[in-house]
């Protein structure tokens, strides 16, 4: 029984492929029944999102398997096989082993780290489980694939980082700030990327939310889209030396907040920083407001430059992630090594115990004179002899396991010493 | 101090600074606690060297400039272990053990000091020592947060996220924390500095007389009152603080290098 996953995702699918061929729901319970009824694939688990459609699956003949299973998923979508077929990868044994590690802690993902995906391999795993088409093998290969990318998050940087505008400006608040809970917000001018950079602090705490805008009633329904509260256009000279972080994105051709302006407003504020977030172009705050002390402003030029360096550094950190799947893989394997050999060397040494105990005692019993010593002796040398015996075939064993070839030196074992059928 | 009993310890601060420069380029978890390993090797060879020096005195090591850095050091290293470990903010000690370092090799290469003058004996002097050493660590966290805080500013203002920038905590983390240290040493400063004075006028009548480093410690010690009044009065914080914390620390270190090198009262 060989391990083997086989799909194909957006690293060599078109879209237009993809989404063909991805299986909702209710239909993918109905191809895992008849996928596993056909005997070809005892165990199976699909995995069918936007960016890959792959079968994960258990098979005496895993090509065969393979071509079953997406013929399956093409006929349901009423598409030709032979052109799917030339884009399909397959992994086998180790390499699937990789891949399911690799796809789970999101190292294979159009956007490195995404967090999505782990969800919807759960969700495939479930789904898989509800069918009852996971057997013990795809149950320890889709648990600890789950405790892989537990790993990669925790003990790397992969997903930390910012990768969209509105989550970098939340996070470059937070590196100026020592947390964000209880700082106050002012949206100046409304836009939908002001307004879920607005949404992000709110969710790590920022209070309370003060909205402005040349038209009062645009400011009166932001505010109660906010639950803030709206403050008059010509109050946003006052409100600037109170609050911590302003958002400003206005349709104004000329910058709203001036460089005097921000210099005023930093002087009722004991050295407390201020932070502007200008989504808008043209740019709501004079750049000049940089060179005061205490003053951050990131324009939205300035928000792509964080998250392209985020990206970079999302790149470094999948570098140690893969070191890191490296070795689970290797880990794993060895694991499965033992587990696939040891009950034949359990019965192979119990074979030879049991015909060294029978002649053991048959030689005895011709010695009724012998001395305990003498008895000891013979039960010694019995017990060396075996065990230099089994130690080539042991070694072979482990050898060929490792390798990932044991199949065939397991069966010769079990015919040459006439241990009984492999179960 | 003992040279064989020292190296080890000094070993051990040189090997933890280098691991902790790494962590701060490569991030890897065992770089990491390699480095706090070696701190606690180190830490635990000078606690030994300290207690051996102090039973050869018959006293507190505290007597000698020497000794009182080798103490100052051990209480820097403490502080350090502490702070990281309730703070979280592991960076700290790549920029404190450098410090650590230059003092400590100070210390491997002092020769044994000459028994000291009678007149340098006793409690006073001892709690003179220790309070000055005890303000003296805390500037060096003062120093530390300062150099991070600037460190930090100047990668927010240039808007381009580099290797520091996603290391070092927020900025009002270490603006709380160059803050918190100057409230925390400037009153040992002060004491230890009276104290000083006090003693220079039973021991030799004049509180006054020129000594390079007690010159020296009150540059420092007006820096310090400086920065503390203008942060009490004027609300100064972040960039300017820092300057301030940073030539504070500068003061300090020549006054201790006055102490070592030049002639005077303190030397060793």
């Amino acid at each position: 029984m060989g391990l083997f996953v086989a799909g194909l995702s957006h690293k060599n699918a078109p879209v237009a492929l993809r989404e063909q061929i991805a299986v909702e729901e209710d239909k993918l319970r109905e191809l895992l029944r008849d996928l596993q009824g056909d005997a070809v694939l005892p165990e199976v688990v699909v995995l069918s999102t936007c960016n890959r459609v792959e079968v994960y699956g258990v098979a005496d003949a895993p090509g065969e398997a393979r071509t079953a299973a997406f013929r399956q998923l093409c006929r349901h979508r009423g598409l030709d096989l032979a052109a799917v077929e030339p884009l399909l990868y397959t992994h086998l044994d180790g390499d699937a082993v990789r891949h399911a590690f690799r796809v789970a802690a999101s190292l294979d993902s159009m956007m490195i780290g995404e967090p999505q995906i782990l969800g919807q391999v759960k969700d495939a795993f479930a789904l898989a489980q509800a069918c009852e088409t996971v057997g013990p093998q795809l149950h320890t290969l889709f648990s600890q694939a789950f405790s892989v990318a537990k790993r990669v998050r925790s003990e790397t940087e992969i997903a930390r980082h910012a990768v969209s505008v509105s989550f970098a400006a939340v996070e470059m608040a937070k590196k100026i700030f020592a947390g964000l809970a209880g700082r106050a917000v002012l949206l100046v001018g409304a836009g939908k990327m002001s307004e879920l950079a607005a949404k992000h602090l709110v969710e790590h705490g920022a209070f309370p939310i003060y909205v402005t805008n040349r038209t009062w009633a645009r400011a009166q329904d932001l505010a109660r889209a906010l639950s803030g509260t709206a403050v008059p256009w010509d109050e946003l000279p006052t409100a600037l030396a109170s609050v911590d972080i302003v958002i400003t994105s206005t349709g104004a051709s000329q910058p709203v907040v001036t460089c005097a302006g921000v210099a005023r407003a930093m002087h009722g504020r004991r050295g407390r920083p201020l932070f502007f977030i200008d989504i808008a172009v043209p740019r709501d705050v004079e750049p000049g407001v940089d060179g005061l002390d205490g003053v951050y402003r990131y324009d939205i030029d300035d928000l792509k430059q964080v998250v392209e360096a985020n990206l970079r550094e999302r790149a470094r950190e999948a570098q140690r992630a893969e070191t890191l799947v490296e070795r689970e893989v290797a880990k794993y394997l060895a694991r499965q090594t033992d587990v696939e050999i040891i009950p034949t060397i359990v019965s192979l040494r119990a074979r030879l115990e049991e015909i060294r105990r029978g002649e053991v005692q048959r030689a005895l019993a011709r010695l009724p004179d012998a001395t305990p010593e003498t008895r000891a002796a013979i039960d010694a040398l019995s017990t060396a002899m075996i065990n230099k015996i089994l130690h080539a075939p042991v070694t072979k064993l482990r050898e060929s396991s490792r390798a990932g070839a044991s199949r065939s030196w397991l069966e010769l074992v079990h015919e040459l010493f006439g241990l009984g059928r492999r179960s | 101090m003992h040279p064989s009993l020292i190296n080890p310890a000094v070993v051990g601060y040189i090997c933890a600074m280098g691991l902790a420069l790494a962590y701060l380029v490569q991030r890897h978890e065992l770089v990491h606690r390699l480095s706090v390993l070696a701190t606690l090797a180190g830490w635990a060879a000078h606690t030994v060297a300290l207690i051996v020096r102090a039973v050869e005195l018959g006293a507190p090591p505290l007597a000698s400039l020497t000794d009182a850095i080798s103490v100052g050091v051990w209480v820097i290293v403490l502080v350090e272990l502490l702070v990281e470990q309730r703070s979280g903010v592991r960076v700290l000690r790549a920029f404190v053990l450098p410090v650590v370092v230059v003092l400590a090799l100070k210390l491997t290469a002092a020769g044994r000091p000459a028994s000291l003058a009678p007149v340098l004996a006793g409690a006073w002097i001892w709690i003179h020592i220790a309070l000055a050493m005890v303000g003296f660590a805390a500037f060096v966290f003062n120093f530390a947060g300062a150099i991070m805080y600037l460190l930090q500013e100047r990668q927010l203002k240039s808007k381009r996220p580099g290797a520091f920038w996603y290391r070092l905590p927020p900025l009002e983390t270490l603006d709380r924390l160059t803050f918190r240290t100057l409230a925390l040493g400037f009153p040992f400063l002060t004491v230890g500095l009276l104290l000083g004075a006090i003693w220079a006028r039973t021991a030799w009548g004049s509180a006054l007389t020129f000594d390079p480093l007690a010159f020296l410690s009150l540059v420092a010690w007006l820096i310090y009152a400086g920065t503390l009044a203008g942060r009490a009065a004027a609300g100064w914080h972040g960039r300017r603080a820092a300057y301030f914390a940073i030539v504070g620390f500068v003061a300090l270190v020549l006054t201790l290098g006055a102490g070592l090198f030049l002639p005077g009262r303190h030397g060793s």
